[in-house]
């Protein structure tokens, strides 16, 4: 084959690649966080990455985090966050409660799966 | 008459071996004065008696060292080389493409409602084998089955000691797990660092095939591709690697070692992991025997190099997993 038209072809490949990771973060529209007796609750499903990947949330009152797992497999069962000191297997169907404590304005939690291949983030407004 | 020197590219030396082997058969030509062969420049030179053109003599020493493997040349082939790399390159991004799309689309999260029995055991094992558990435990059976196919070592015994280390290790590991229902496999930094570590391996044997640097041309890491020489002849070495692999880091080997872990009795975690295991077999036994049949065809060349490309891929995919996973980078990616 020619090999102008291998290297065409290898940067259009690459081109693809970089569209797939560079795919931004997606926020869901309807609202993943609720404030319930003064508690903020987060929810955040795992299964083929985390859903919303990005959330926003309020600084400043007691948040809790609730991963909900629906039969997940993959690296995303395996949750790690790090600024909340939680590393945990998740189980594979149920709901997995995390005390985020108080979070500061302009502190985002993150969280990423044991290969690194998925994460979240949580913005504290 | 008069002694001239003449200095010619080689091709074909992949080994230490192969400068005492050239030297000893040209020098057993009597037209042949003296043989140096530079293994780092990749040259022979020769002092020669001989009238004959240099083309000539080229023709006619490759002819004593072509049963070997060697061939000798005025001028320095690269452009056949520089050919194979642009068309691996392409191959190579299409197969790693392939499993990104595959991996971003998300059919392969499909649910397997209720309980874990052996056979869902099995079926997460088949799609784990084409998931992101492909990209550490799949670039490291890839790369070291091509590593050792090109270096000819009996490597069918080598790849059935592989394959059965791992489901032998996988179903005493899951025996265990349930019967000290701890867990042992699945601390997190620990896992990392070994993604980590594997996927340096990965990087390291994927230049090694693309053939950015080759046995014969490296100097610096002398001592560690001698280590890698050594143990890669060993007869356990392939049976710890296949036992390493439970420790990997992948969501679904740790998923399924809480399985094994809650299941209570050694039989019944032994029969998970195991089942588990098997479920990956498949596609790991077509990367090893896979690689292998191609690394002994006449398309090895190319092989090799589209090889190293999609394990240098995955590699670096693993490594920046990795390192996200432990914290020290930011998350680049969801996939």
């Amino acid at each position: 084959m020619n090999k102008t038209v291998l290297i065409i072809i290898t940067l259009g490949l690459v081109v693809v690649m970089g569209i797939i990771f560079s795919g931004t973060l997606e926020q869901q529209s309807v609202s993943n966080v609720e404030i319930k007796d003064g508690v903020q609750y987060i929810t955040i499903n795992a299964k083929g990455g985390y859903f919303p990947a990005l959330s926003n949330a309020q600084a400043g009152i007691p948040t809790k985090l609730i991963i909900q797992t629906n039969n997940t497999f993959d690296c995303s069962s395996a949750l790690v966050i790090r600024s909340a000191g939680f590393q945990e297997i998740l189980p594979q169907t149920g709901k997995t409660e995390i005390d985020l404590g108080t979070p500061k304005a302009g502190e985002p939690i993150q969280g990423v799966c044991g290969m690194g291949m998925y994460s979240f983030k949580i913005n504290f407004l | 008459m008069t002694t001239k020197k003449h200095t010619f590219h080689v091709s074909g030396t992949h080994c230490a071996s192969c400068k005492i082997l050239i030297e000893d058969i040209l020098g057993e030509q009597d037209f042949v004065g003296k043989v140096e062969v530079n293994l780092k420049k990749e040259t022979v030179e020769i002092e020669t008696e001989s009238e004959k053109s240099i083309e000539e003599i080229a023709d006619l020493l490759t002819s004593k060292i072509k049963a070997n493997g060697y061939a000798l040349s005025v001028e320095k082939i690269i452009k056949a080389k520089e050919d194979v790399i642009w068309k691996a390159l392409p191959i190579g991004l299409a197969f790693l493409l392939l499993f990104f799309i595959l991996q971003k689309s998300g059919i392969l999260n499909l649910g397997l409602g209720g309980e874990i029995t052996p056979l869902a055991g099995f079926l997460i094992g088949l799609i784990a084998s084409v998931s992101s558990c492909l990209a550490i435990v799949g670039g490291l059976v890839l790369s070291l089955s091509a590593k050792i196919s090109e270096d000819n070592v009996n490597d069918t015994k080598t790849f059935l000691f592989f394959h059965f280390g791992r489901l032998f290790s996988f179903a005493i590991l899951g025996g265990i797990l349930g019967v000290v229902g701890n867990a042992i496999g699945i601390n997190f930094t620990f896992t990392a660092i070994l993604g980590i570590l594997a996927s340096l391996v990965m990087l390291f044997l994927g230049l090694n095939l693309l053939g950015l640097f080759s046995r014969n041309k490296i100097t610096l890491p002398a001592g560690i591709f001698n280590f890698f020489r050594k143990i890669e002849h060993k007869t356990l070495t392939p049976l710890i690697i296949g036992f390493g692999t439970f420790f990997l880091p992948c969501g679904f080997t740790q998923s399924m070692q809480i399985v094994a872990l809650s299941s209570g009795s050694f039989g019944a975690g032994a029969v998970l992991m195991f089942s588990f295991a098997l479920g990956t077999l498949p596609m790991l036994l077509l990367l090893s025997f896979g690689s292998a049949s191609f690394a002994h065809s006449k398309h090895a060349p190319l092989f090799f190099k589209s090889a190293g490309v999609i394990v240098v891929g995955l590699g670096l995919f693993a490594l920046l997993g990795g390192l996200a996973g432990l914290g020290i980078i930011n998350p680049l990616f969801n996939i």
